[in-house]
């Protein structure tokens, strides 16, 4: 297992359209709601749908924090997004990390989803002043381990 | 030490510039202090001083190899960036499978009508 690298692979009883449509339209029902970078609590996920489009979380302020942008926009087989932020929970718009998700149908009614997340490497280091102490990776991972815990 | 002290000696670490210029040179591999301090414009004491900052905050590690020191990145830190995106893409993918099979069976209760 390589420490720079995660895979995940999911079946879904879903037809490739399906799946596709709902990875990327949706994102903002199935992103972990526990997990996002803005100040405030967040109000949805947004994923533009196209080439290029921007991907960002909306929070209850107004204020909008970016997660990256669509590199590879290819309906209903393949999505690649950037993932720009770092493991202190920054964004960082020189930072690039590659989601690749591809949707493989498997018969009918039925879809292979694999996901890799390239490069965690580059996520370290993290931000370049010490301003990004409050909500860096360990409050984070915190939070986190308190509502695991509390579940 | 908990975690969260832990991670503040590594944002003191890498507020640096030339603690973050060495730390930047080790993520592309492992070096011995001759390599490291290459294109710095420190002195080797410096370079040595900023080497052991780093190891305290476990950024990097070290090793002898014979008469050498060999500087690398720490893989903890690594570890719990992986174990973290480890744990929010298995919850992320739980949400998503449940989501797009209400979203099939939606489609084939409609076609039924």
């Amino acid at each position: 297992m390589s420490l720079t690298t995660i895979k995940k692979e999911v079946l879904v009883e879903a037809a490739q359209e399906i799946a596709f449509n709902v990875f990327t339209q949706k994102i903002d029902m199935w992103w972990p709601r526990t997990y996002h970078i803005g100040k405030c609590p967040m109000v949805e996920s947004v994923l533009e749908q196209k080439h290029g489009g921007r991907w960002f979380t909306r929070h209850e302020d107004g204020s909008e924090a970016n997660v990256g942008y669509i590199m590879v926009w290819d309906p209903y087989q393949q999505v690649i997004l950037a993932w720009q932020i770092d493991g202190h929970y920054q964004y960082d718009p020189k930072l690039i990390t590659e989601l690749e998700v591809n949707f493989i149908p498997v018969g009918t009614g039925r879809t292979r989803v694999t996901l890799e997340h390239r490069d965690l490497q580059k996520l370290m280091g993290g931000p370049k002043d010490i301003e990004g102490m409050d909500g860096g990776w360990g409050m984070i991972m915190e939070r986190y381990k308190g509502v695991a815990d509390a579940a | 030490m908990n975690t969260l002290r832990q991670y503040d000696l590594a944002f003191n670490a890498l507020g640096d510039p030339t603690r973050r210029a060495i730390f930047e040179k080790l993520e592309k591999g492992p070096l011995s202090v001759v390599h490291i301090a290459e294109g710095l414009s420190v002195t080797r004491p410096a370079v040595s001083q900023h080497l052991k900052v780093l190891r305290e905050a476990k950024l990097i590690s070290m090793e002898k190899e014979g008469v050498r020191n060999i500087y690398r990145v720490d893989q903890d830190g690594l570890r719990t960036i992986h174990e973290y995106l480890e744990r929010f893409w298995d919850d992320a993918l739980d949400n998503f499978k449940r989501l797009a099979e209400q979203a099939e069976n939606q489609k084939l209760k409609n076609q039924k009508q």
